[in-house]
């Protein structure tokens, strides 16, 4: 057994113990509620509630960076740095403002994903010249983006009625209060099938993180593989921005410690990633739940208090030419 | 044995650009080819047309008989592999990692690696003697091991044929050889078969069997090593002097000539250019490192030409920028030619605006001065009644002097002054 392996075996026994834990902190105090009291278990279903969120959608968005770093060949790439996180709480806003959300469980995950989908594509072209984009090019236009998308979100928030403008803001700062148990079963499939999905083309990812020429040399369809690759992506990425609303970081701190502990290829990577995405995500929650207690604080808040620097230390160790763990 | 690749009337190019040129040739399976012409010649692109990257505008290429651009990747991937120049990767990927992507093609995504796949990797670790660093990342290796590192990537990947785009250039003397002995001892061994673009006429020689000469996109030669390797075919596509020489042990090396740099071949001889646009930019310099004395003109101000000239101190003849011709600048240039010995005219096309210049020539070899002219002037001729064409006829009984590249040029410029001396 070599050490990674062992390791790989420790995440995932670490994974249902660290959850458990994570279900002992809360606005109430921290430790397990009374389940024997009304009041008790209530608090006990929202926490576990808030525990499974936060590991579905911190599962999907390193999941997601995995993918994106892979195919762009760029270690910045996250779904929140590329835009695709706002995108899709654009579309997730209008969606909920419009009342489309309510026709159909599924209008939420589809309209996010579209509006997801818009703005990779921009992000994208604005940031090709000729061939593929540089690594600073992309953060940029990423940047650019995002700030439009916000600014029509931040639009839209100020002519909501009263009623939903709290709820929108603490989504934009990213909650993982789930909004209702059918959305958060129909998104948690997606996102597993998703997830699965692109575990299932390792392989390729492997490949195409050698260079596009090279996997075209190696027998990959490359053009089919990255549209695949990256739609997949965005499409759990969208998916967990959906439930959660904007959480940033979590794509890209969990796969670079992750890719130092288990190299970069995806059979392991990928796995490891979800596993400790959704574990990254569940604890910051914990913390975001304790910290002022009895206030709750929006995890996004968390997350960008550790992604911040980390991006920063990243940008500088490696500059331009560099994309790995 | 049957045809490795096959290019039927290939035609190829990026963006409209044609890079390939109506390209016919075959590759016999079991041989090790070389595709040898200067840059941007079209070489690389004659790989990637194998690989199926870029799709011939014309034409097809068949690879083992099937045409590539019907051909599904896998299968492709299974009869072509590529040795690239540079495999430049900053991933954590270790050796063994790389080695086992070159299996991507045959891999089951539903299932662990086979022990097919396995020992494939394996083999191809022991035939590249990468097995004690699989555990490295690609990241820590010498140039040399990283090259190693790929080719066990390519036959991992057991293709029919592998494609070397100028994989050894960046290794030293000995690395060099050592690839090549690794790609040998595979042709030899398990009859791969192998085409090479090499920008090392000595290496593509002393390996290949045969040798296709690419030049401007277009097939100029095949053959076997002395067939292409001809001083005057070479000279021809590289536009600069080389020497072959046949060793005794039966191989060929061709050697550059030396480029004159500064000697004073030219002290004391006059000479003076007339160019433009940047024809004569090259020339001029070369000529004052050489220390001819020398005047230019007539130019227009602004012209690159008049502008190295300015730069290296020549006196020039100049005239408004974008403006004919006109009298001052023309007496001038008129007195330049009379003082000097020779008068070279450079690759410029002539139109009315310049028209002048040439008939200062005219007139200059009407005096019995020597006139060297750059070949092909009927085909720069742009004045509406073509007289330019009819003042070279005219020229041409009188002893004008055409030289094709400035080596040449420099040539008849050395014997005329050996001829002098004696």
């Amino acid at each position: 057994m070599t050490r990674k392996f062992v390791l790989f075996l420790a995440l995932i026994i670490a994974t249902p113990l660290v959850l458990l834990g994570c279900v002992m902190f809360g606005a109430s105090g921290i430790g397990l509620p009374d389940i024997s009291t009304e009041t008790g278990r209530a608090i006990m279903q929202l926490r576990a509630n808030r525990v499974v969120v936060g590991f579905i959608v911190g599962a999907a968005l390193s999941g997601a960076g995995v993918v994106f770093q892979a195919i762009l060949r760029n270690s910045l790439a996250e779904p929140y740095i590329l835009g695709v996180s706002s995108g899709a709480a654009l579309g997730a806003a209008v969606a909920i403002l419009t009342g489309f959300a309510t026709v159909s469980v599924f209008a939420l995950p589809i309209t996010t994903f579209a509006t997801a989908s818009i703005t990779l594509t921009t992000v994208f072209l604005l940031a090709r010249k000729r061939g593929t984009p540089s690594v600073y090019n992309l953060i940029l236009s990423g940047v650019i983006v995002s700030a439009v998308c916000s600014s029509v979100l931040m639009f839209l928030v100020s002519r909501a009625p009263t009623s939903g403008l709290h709820n929108i803001t603490w989504w934009m700062l990213g909650n993982l209060q789930p909004t209702s148990g059918q959305l958060l079963a129909v998104s948690s499939v997606i996102i597993i099938i998703g997830t699965t999905a692109i575990w299932l083309m390792s392989p390729e990812l492997n490949a195409l993180a050698l260079g596009r020429e090279t996997a075209h040399n190696l027998g990959i369809r490359t053009d089919v593989m990255t549209v695949t690759g990256l739609a997949l992506a965005t499409m759990i990425a969208s998916t967990a921005v959906g439930i959660s609303g904007l959480i940033g970081f979590v794509g890209l701190i969990v796969p670079h410690v992750m890719r130092t502990v288990f190299g970069p290829t995806h059979k392991r990577l990928i796995p490891a990633s979800a596993l400790g995405g959704g574990l990254f995500l569940a604890l910051c929650d914990a913390i975001a739940r304790t910290v002022t207690s009895p206030e709750d604080i929006p995890v996004g808040v968390i997350t960008a208090v550790f992604g911040g620097p980390f991006f920063l230390a990243i940008l500088r160790k490696k500059g331009e030419s560099n994309w790995s763990g | 044995m049957g045809n490795a690749v096959e290019f039927v009337n290939v035609s190829a190019g990026y963006h409209g650009t044609i890079l390939l040129n109506n390209l016919t040739a075959t590759v016999s399976e079991g041989q090790i080819v070389s595709i040898i012409g200067p840059n941007g010649a079209g070489k690389t692109t004659i790989l990637r047309t194998i690989t199926g990257l870029i799709h011939p505008a014309a034409g097809s290429v068949l690879l083992f008989g099937a045409n590539v651009a019907t051909m599904p990747s896998s299968t492709r991937a299974r009869l072509v592999g590529v040795i690239p120049q540079n495999f430049d990767n900053p991933t954590a990927f270790t050796v063994e990692e790389i080695v086992m992507t070159g299996r991507t093609a045959m891999l089951n995504r539903w299932r662990q690696p086979s022990l097919k796949d396995r020992i494939a990797v394996e083999r191809a670790m022991v035939y590249t003697d990468i097995v004690d660093m699989r555990r490295r990342p690609l990241v820590e290796l010498s140039g040399g091991e990283r090259q190693r590192t790929v080719i066990a990537m390519v036959l991992a990947q057991s293709p029919k044929l592998i494609l070397m785009d100028e994989a050894t250039s960046n290794l030293d003397m000995n690395h060099k050889l050592e690839i090549m002995q690794i790609v040998e001892r595979l042709n030899r061994e398990n009859g791969t078969t192998i085409i090479m673009v090499s920008h090392d006429l000595n290496i593509a020689s002393e390996f290949s069997q045969q040798l296709l000469l690419i030049d401007k996109g277009r097939l100029v030669i095949s053959g076997t090593p002395t067939e292409v390797l001809k001083e005057n075919l070479l000279r021809r596509v590289y536009h600069c002097n080389v020497y072959v020489h046949q060793n005794s042990n039966g191989s060929i090396s061709v050697s550059p000539e030396p480029r004159l740099t500064t000697h004073h071949s030219g002290k004391g001889q006059r000479i003076h250019v007339i160019s433009g646009g940047g024809t004569g930019e090259e020339l001029i310099r070369r000529l004052a490192l050489c220390e001819y004395n020398v005047t230019c003109g007539v130019l227009n101000e602004g012209d690159s030409d008049a502008e190295v000239a300015a730069a290296l101190n020549i006196d020039t003849a100049l005239e408004n920028p974008f403006s004919p011709i006109g009298k001052t600048a023309l007496t001038k240039a008129e007195q330049m030619l009379q003082s000097a010995e020779t008068i070279v005219i450079c690759g410029v096309p002539f139109g009315t605006g310049n028209l002048a210049n040439l008939k200062l020539a005219a007139q200059a070899l009407n005096q019995g001065k020597r006139v060297l002219a750059m070949a092909g002037i009927e085909d720069r001729d742009y004045t509406p009644s073509k007289e330019a064409q009819r003042i070279v006829a005219e020229l041409k009984t009188k002893g004008i002097l055409f030289w094709n590249t400035m080596t040449d040029l420099l040539d008849m410029l050395n014997t005329q002054i050996q001829n002098q001396a004696t």
